[in-house]
């Protein structure tokens, strides 16, 4: 571990130099507006590509011997809207009281640092977090002669191995990156809703539903970085919608998005009249889905025009039911469901259609390359990509289909 | 409800098909409230306007100055685009009743969102 922390200062010091010039970027904005650091996310995001490009090259250069692969990166907004785990979110929240106070100090020597660690997996039998925290601290305070400061330090450092992956990083936000000032009652975390909104590849003119989108948490976040699109939200219930409204009024939205009160297997919509659909499908905890899954996304695909993208937010049990009807011919229709005949298959019959896999470009591509393979096609829905994604407590698929053909053809 | 959305509703009662379009609007309380103009994206939605569906509605909420269709060259005529604008986006419907020409039913418009949930007897299978 020493020896990997004392192994290239040089882009520590870079790291280091570029968490700087944000900050300041960040202490400027402070003092323009009292509001929030909003508008500084986006900009910041930008920057952090840039960096997070320039880092990875150098990445390639550093040897490992170990079988996880030390990345240091700072903790940005592009990587949260990928396929991570919270377990950076929750750590991030947790950070907050490091802070990261305008930083002053014109040389890096008169840095106060900490080192927060978290080990979970195998290595969590090896070492204690604390273990692991004071080898990389000790090991910075000789190469960089930097301070320890365990309460109030400028520059917090941290630190997460597990079994997949080891990260090192500064965050850069006081506050977790899925906050948000224009959202009075979150539903979906706002993170996991950005990803998925920029998975559906809007684009100017397009009309874009959300058939279930109770407080409107996935409408709001496409609405604020894609404006020029007509955007539809529709929702069972009525308190959910009237949620729904106050967030669109306290965002700034409401000429954007517009509210339905409809269900979900009877959309009012005529056939082929929508180019995305986005959509978070009750996993039955806080929300009942009282009608059964296969239902719900025929009657997507069938508004759904033909090349258009549908992106959803899947529990593992959906995914089962999916895939479980995929597999046998006898009909898994949830109890109670009146539309059904006894002895027909209510199953989307995939038709032969075989999935198309696209390369999946992020360091996790394995797992993700054994989640496409699981996702079943789906009548005219032909599987795109899939990210596995964790919601805190549980785990969650987000499923991006593309509509190939009209059924029945 | 502005009359864009309008424009996309369809009745969805059993047996009614696709002469469950354009539902018959009735409006109660209307308003009209400015709307940041967007040239680009009105001259996107364009081309989805169902025209007769337009105009009706039009014409029962009383609008003036309503193109009966798109111009040659819409895309760059500002003013046509304004006026589109107006039509399609600055009107909202907040109270009324949409209704299926076909079977007569009737759907509530309350706080501007549209209730269209069908009982168990009127959903298609």
């Amino acid at each position: 571990m020493q020896r990997l922390t004392n192994d290239d200062p040089e882009s520590w010091l870079n790291a280091i130099s570029i968490w700087k010039n944000l900050l300041e970027l960040d202490a400027k904005k402070v003092k323009l507006s009292q509001k929030n650091a909003n508008p500084l996310k986006r900009k910041v995001g930008e920057n952090d590509i840039i960096a997070k490009k320039l880092k990875t090259e150098r990445m390639q250069e550093i040897q490992e011997k170990k079988e996880c692969q030390l990345e240091k990166q700072i903790e940005e907004e592009t990587l949260e809207q990928g396929n991570f785990t919270t377990k950076r979110d929750k750590s991030q929240e947790e950070l907050q009281n490091g802070g990261a106070e305008a930083v002053d100090t014109h040389n890096q020597n008169d840095l106060t640092f900490r080192v927060s660690c978290r080990c979970s997996g195998a290595i969590a039998k090896t070492f204690t977090a604390q273990e692991v925290g004071r080898v990389i601290g000790i090991a910075l305070m000789k190469q960089f002669g930097w301070k320890a400061d365990l309460r109030n330090p400028n520059l917090e450092i941290f630190i997460h191995l597990s079994d997949i992956y080891s990260v090192v990083g500064i965050p850069v936000f006081r506050v977790p990156l899925a906050s948000r000032a224009y959202i009075k009652t979150a539903g979906l975390r706002s993170t996991v809703a950005w990803a998925m909104a920029s998975l559906a590849e809007i684009k100017a003119g397009a009309v874009v539903l959300d058939p279930m989108c109770g407080l409107g948490t996935i409408l709001l976040e496409a609405a604020k970085e894609w404006p020029d699109v007509y955007y539809v939200g529709a929702d069972v219930s009525d308190s959910q919608l009237l949620g729904a409204c106050d967030n669109l009024k306290a965002a700034g939205l409401k000429d954007k998005i517009e509210l339905l009160k409809v269900s979900v297997i009877e959309l009012p919509l005529p056939s082929e009249s929508v180019d995305i659909i986005i959509s978070d499908i009750p996993f039955g905890k806080k929300f009942k889905l009282g009608k059964d899954i296969k239902h719900i996304i025929q009657e997507m695909e069938r508004v759904l025009r033909v090349g258009g993208t549908i992106v959803l937010l899947l529990s593992e049990d959906h995914q089962r039911r999916l895939k479980g009807c995929e597999e046998s011919s006898v009909p898994l229709n949830s109890k109670g469901s009146r539309t059904d005949k006894p002895g027909s298959t209510e199953c989307l019959n995939p038709e032969g259609k075989a999935a198309i896999s696209e390369p999946v470009s992020s360091s996790f591509a394995a797992s993700n390359q054994e989640c496409l393979d699981r996702m079943p096609p789906l009548g005219s829905l032909v599987p795109v990509e899939c990210y596995r994604v964790s919601l805190g407590k549980t785990d969650a698929l987000i499923y991006k289909y593309k509509k190939s053909h009209s059924p029945g053809q | 409800m502005k009359l864009l959305t309008h424009n996309l509703l369809s009745s969805h009662v059993r047996g009614v098909g696709p002469r469950g379009f354009p539902l018959r609007l009735q409006a109660t309380e209307v308003r009209i409230s400015p709307v940041e103009f967007n040239p680009d994206f009105v001259a996107r939605m364009i081309p989805k306007v169902e025209w007769a569906a337009l105009l009706e509605a039009a014409d029962t909420l009383h609008l003036v100055e309503v193109p009966k269709e798109p111009i040659q060259g819409y895309e760059h005529d500002e003013r046509f685009l304004r006026k589109m604008h107006h039509v399609l986006l600055e009107v909202d419907v907040l109270e009324g009743t949409l209704q299926c020409p076909e079977s007569g039913r009737l759907f509530p418009i309350s706080r501007g969102i549209p209730n269209m949930l069908l009982s168990d007897e009127e959903t298609e299978t």
